[in-house]
């Protein structure tokens, strides 16, 4: 599988070198280090093949992470190896991820790969049940000679439900659930929407006791359709369709592919129960409506007029819509109601910040742009006007969640608390 | 901690000796912290050997670890060294009552590579295959393989174990390791190990439920090389794999794809494979929005494969494949290209507006790209050919640089002429596109102005003219031009006589004594036969295709046997690189498909052309290349293909063969 593991830093120097098969010699991977990492080819492509060697790479900031690897492994497989194995190192570190930090923890890092992945075939890399038997610094010796301790730990980390410890203790049962959904929406030219989706989350801030078993409902169209209907109630919410749906290891998939009931025995503390994918019937909570003028040569108009369709009561926050300029922009005059709109030269565009948004309203922006003199002919490469906000307790997609039912053998009645917010993902205009 | 200082200096390996064999346990362990960071930038410390593994006493795990670290980088520079820790991993391995260090202890003692302590390791090997602890036996499985690389004759009754324990084993994750543990071996020694059985595939569908989501890989991984037995078979084995279709890993779903779309091929029931195509379609979808680029264009680089075999999966889905502004170009490279094969007779509009806006992309080799993708879609879909024409015209209008994207809408442009050239003799069009021949500057480009000139002479304005002024040039031109000058040259000697005879005996007489008998040759005949009869040269040079050739829209298509075996390695890097597995790997052994019909899914329509042999409308003598070596190049030759148009200048050569991928 695979041969060896590497950090790079962007100089192309190595940070962590760990060898799993001894098919690879070092000089490769400082070949890859000089050719590829020091002239920034890696942002090409993700995997490189140089003379029979396979270099899969992702890059982290300015940390190359990468795999090597003689034989035709499973480049997804690789790749998303990577990824998890950054999220450990993130875990240990309290979530940063650069070179000082590399250095800093090199032993524990060293560690986490002699776990993470034996003669190249991944293994256990689940963060939280690591942190469980490796510390930085070494485990407590109480734990090293309790033998009861560790074989619980051993069956726990090999069983059917490693990511749940046995015996947890809470005073009070709580679950906190947040169901976001991002919206992504690519509007051409004229306004007719091209692509529209909305990619939602439901997360889960677990903390009960016990094992307790989580029966999970939304107003899923497939599910509520097999209910049976309880005489004389009559119901409006016929329910929304899901296109895909993707759950965490702790959901039991196979009940959910024969009745499309969400069960699961759940990690303590945070975790992303699912992720959804919904196509239709979205409520897009913004309108953008450009008109793009040329004034003449070196002046430029842009009027924006947003709209927001979602009920009078519901506020939106932190908008910021972003209007791009040529780079050879002088100066902008910008005009608007309400929002602060300013011409920031990093970003190559005019920001228009709006803390709070009502909902059913209609606001206009209007930039009036001088160009400078420039040598470069080439014309304006117009990139798409860009939308950022926070719709709390709206859901694009219309999803509900109907019930969370949790079954615990000490029959406490935990306290549920739960949030909606809709975000802007890549919510484009093209102009 | 400053580990990672300057380069050591003279005196420093020295002190850390001195560190080592410190009596302070932190000083040792500050001092063997040092050697791994030495070891880590790559400066040789194996001369610390010896101190290094006295500070195996202390029963520290953390020490303990970082000196296995270090014994594993230098045992095999050491051997005679490492023979004194063989003690120490078996008395770890044998009496530790913590089953983490038993484990480790033994993953450690497989990481050795040295023939001669292998011996050693036989029998504490097979005691903790046989563990109580699944987490030691887990690892134990996978040491197996580790031995057999380097001793494969000492392995023999090992090998034997693992069957065995293929039979008994219950727990999940141990069982993925043996899977993977033994399939190695496979691969090492050629040999088949693992006999699948009814009841061994259903422990394996049952630990898919139960481990650890890298074990459902391997397990999916393996089910997908199998070949089921009967329909029935096949059955249970989709039906038990759907769930993995939500598994929040894409490696996972994506593994689950791939079983899914091989079982299909032997169900007997075609109400269920439709059922299940529309299962998989929105999952593999959602596999693109992920949010990790690297991952996504895996699976973006696989599903141009999936296409050839299932495209009933992506019918009215070409929408999913629209590039974002933000994306890496790698990406948009791969959507670009499954948008071209997608687009059929109902959506080309839809694709052609799309493709309008990434004209105006930063990068010219992408725009490249995507000129040369509307000129497919024009001259596969006779309905698409208006408004594509007009895109390309638009675009011409805004010409005023010899970039990338120029030379290819040239040859696009070239390509639509030849398909209907009746349509464009009168058009507004071609005043446009032959303003703009002067931009040419790749040998392609040029050749199809060239080729426009000596076609559309009578329609053009100043036409003499401008080839006077290309056989001025001739001497310097490449190759490609020169032949198609010669053609077009006499093309429009045809049409006007008188105004270009001194042109003709000017080319002659350059081209005659060209070193390329290529060139030459043509010169003699075009002269000779001029000289004698001007009709049949007529019949030659000016060909009117009446007959609507036909473009073949998949230039990559695979032999459909291959394409069986590239979907069952699906998410390889042999598929990533479009290749099968032998071509990329000489160990690998060509495997042979048995599988003889082989079915393509497809929705209800019915394609919009019937297939048609192909028009020989091809004039230039550049072009005789044998139809079926294309073929094959094709087939194999798919990376070099796919590479960016950046290599076209370097590759003057090979002209030939790139211009003959454009034709057909």
């Amino acid at each position: 599988m695979i041969s060896s593991i590497v950090f790079i830093n962007h100089k192309g120097e190595i940070l962590i070198y760990r060898v799993y098969k001894d098919d690879i010699t070092r000089s490769e991977t400082t070949q890859f280090c000089a050719k590829i990492v020091a002239t920034k080819e890696n942002k090409e492509c993700p995997i490189i093949n140089i003379d029979g060697t396979s270099f899969i790479h992702i890059t982290i900031k300015d940390i190359v992470v990468l795999a090597t690897t003689k034989v035709n492994v499973n480049v997804a497989m690789t790749l998303q190896f990577l990824y998890q194995l950054v999220k450990v190192c993130r875990a240990y570190f309290g979530g940063e991820f650069d070179e000082n930090c590399i250095k800093k923890h090199f032993v524990l890092i060293y560690e986490i790969l002699d776990e993470v992945m034996d003669y190249g075939v991944p293994q256990i890399a689940d963060a939280d049940l690591l942190k469980k038997y490796i510390q930085e610094g070494g485990l407590k010796p109480e734990l090293m000679n309790d033998v009861e301790k560790l074989k619980q730990l051993t069956s726990q980390a090999t069983g059917a439900t490693s990511w749940r410890p046995p015996n947890l203790v809470y005073r009070k049962n709580e679950v906190y659930l947040d169901v976001i959904e991002s919206v992504n929406v690519l509007m051409s030219v004229k306004g007719t929407i091209l692509k529209a989706d909305v990619a939602g989350s439901i997360q889960v801030k677990c903390l009960l006791s016990g094992m307790p078993e989580c029966k999970f409902g939304m107003n899923d169209k497939l599910l509520m359709q097999r209910e049976p209907r309880k005489p004389g109630q009559t119901t409006t919410d016929k329910g929304i369709t899901i296109d895909d749906l993707k759950f965490h290891q702790c959901v039991k998939l196979p009940k959910f592919d024969k009745e499309r009931a969400i069960t699961f025995i759940p990690p303590d503390g945070q975790f992303e129960l699912m992720t959804y994918r919904i196509t239709e019937n979205i409520n897009l909570p913004f309108k953008i409506m450009p008109v793009y003028n040329e004034l003449g040569k070196n002046k430029l108009e842009i009027r924006v007029k947003i709209k927001s369709i979602f009920e009078k009561n519901l506020f939106a926050t932190n908008l910021a819509i972003k209007i791009p300029v040529p780079k050879n922009t002088a100066n902008v005059t910008t005009n608007s109601a309400i929002g602060k709109a300013k011409h920031e030269p990093d970003q190559q565009g005019v920001i228009w910040r709006i803390k709070k948004y009502p909902g059913d309203f209609e606001a206009l922006l209007r930039c009036e742009i001088d160009l400078g003199q420039t040598t470069n002919q080439q014309p304006w490469i117009k990139p798409p006007i860009s939308m950022e906000f926070q719709v709390p307790m709206f859901t694009a997609s219309g999803l509900r969640v109907r019930f969370l039912r949790i079954y615990e053998k000490a029959g406490y009645k935990p306290t549920k608390w739960i949030r909606y917010i809709t975000k802007a993902g890549e919510y484009l205009h093209r102009l | 901690m400053a580990y990672f200082g300057n380069n050591p200096q003279r005196g420093e390996l020295q002190e850390l000796y001195a560190d080592l064999n410190d009596l302070n346990f932190e000083k040792k362990k500050e001092a063997v912290k040092k050697v791994i960071a030495y070891m880590t930038v790559g400066k040789d410390v194996s001369e610390l050997f010896q101190s290094v593994i006295k500070c195996l006493e202390f029963n520290d795990i953390e020490m303990k670890k970082l000196i296995y670290l270090y014994i594993v980088n230098y045992s095999r520079q050491k051997p005679d060294d490492a023979i004194m820790v063989i003690q120490n991993f078996r008395k770890d391995v044998r009496k530790s009552e913590n089953p983490l260090v038993r484990a480790l202890a033994i993953r450690t003692f497989g990481c050795l590579r040295v023939p001669k302590l292998n011996e050693y390791l036989i029998e504490p090997l097979k005691d903790c295959i046989q563990d109580d602890d699944p987490y030691v036996r887990k690892t134990a499985v996978l040491c197996v393989p580790k031995v057999f690389e380097v001793s494969p004759d000492i392995c023999p009754a090992l090998l034997e174990q693992l069957q065995k324990l293929l039979e008994k084993e219950s727990n999940a994750l141990v069982l993925a390791n043996l899977i993977q543990s033994m399939r190695e071996i496979e691969v090492v020694s050629g040999k088949q190990l693992i006999n699948l059985n009814q009841k061994i595939i259903q422990k394996l569908l049952l630990a898919v439920d139960e481990c650890i989501e890298w074990g459902q890989i391997f397990i999916l991984d393996y089910l997908a090389t199998h070949n089921p037995q009967d329909s029935k078979q096949a059955e249970i084995i989709i039906e038990r794999t759907l769930p993995r279709l939500s598994h929040i890993n894409p490696t996972v779903t994506f593994c689950a794809v791939k079983v899914i779309l091989k079982y299909l091929d032997f169900l007997d029931n075609g109400e269920l494979v439709k059922n299940l195509c529309k299962k998989v379609a929105p999952s593999l979808i959602s596999l693109l929005s992920w949010n990790q680029p690297e991952v996504q264009y895996t699976i973006l680089r696989n599903i141009s494969l999936i296409l050839q075999k299932f495209p009933i999966l992506f019918e009215n889905e070409v929408k999913v494949f629209f590039c974002s502004f933000n994306e890496p170009y790698y990406i948009k490279y791969e959507k670009l290209d499954i948008m071209v094969r997608i687009c059929d007779s109902k959506n080309f509009g839809q694709v052609l507006n799309e493709l309008l806006i990434y004209l105006n992309e930063a990068d010219p080799h992408f725009v490249r790209k995507t000129i040369k993708s509307i000129g497919k879609i024009a001259i596969t879909y006779d309905k698409a050919l208006e408004k594509a024409v007009s895109i390309l015209v638009e675009f011409a209008k805004n010409v005023q640089q010899p970039t990338e994207p120029v030379q290819e809408l040239l040859m696009q442009m070239q390509l639509i002429y030849k398909k209907s050239k009746q349509m464009y003799k009168y058009d507004e069009s071609l005043k446009i596109i032959y303003s703009i021949v002067d931009y040419a500057n790749e040998p392609e480009s040029k050749s199809a102005c060239a080729w426009i000139l000596g076609e559309f002479g009578e329609y053009i304005p100043k036409s003499v003219e401008k080839m006077k002024e290309y056989i001025d040039n001739f001497q310097m031109e490449d190759r490609l031009v020169q032949l198609q000058l010669l053609t077009s040259a006499v093309q429009l000697y045809l049409k006007y006589p008188s105004q270009c005879a001194t042109i003709i005996q000017q080319l002659i007489t350059s081209a005659k004594d060209s070193f390329n008998p290529d060139v030459r040759d043509r010169t003699y005949i075009y002269w000779r036969l001029l000289s004698t009869d001007p009709e049949v040269v007529k019949n030659l040079v000016c060909f009117n295709s009446g007959v609507v050739s036909n473009f073949s829209k998949d230039l990559r298509l695979w032999e459909t046997q291959d394409l069986v075996l590239a979907l069952e390695n699906m998410g390889s890097i042999s598929n990533l690189f479009h290749k099968l597995p032998h071509q990329l790997y000489k160990n690998i052994k060509i495997k042979i498909n048995n599988q003889h019909d082989v079915k393509i899914y497809k929705g209800e329509e019915k394609p919009d052309t019937q297939p048609q042999p192909q028009a020989q409308n091809q004039q230039d003598g550049s072009n005789q290349n044998n139809k079926k070596d294309q073929q094959q190049q094709q087939d194999i030759d798919l990376l070099s293909f796919d590479e960016p148009p950046s290599n076209i200048n370097i590759n003057n050569n090979n002209n030939n063969k790139t211009d003959v991928f454009e034709l057909i």
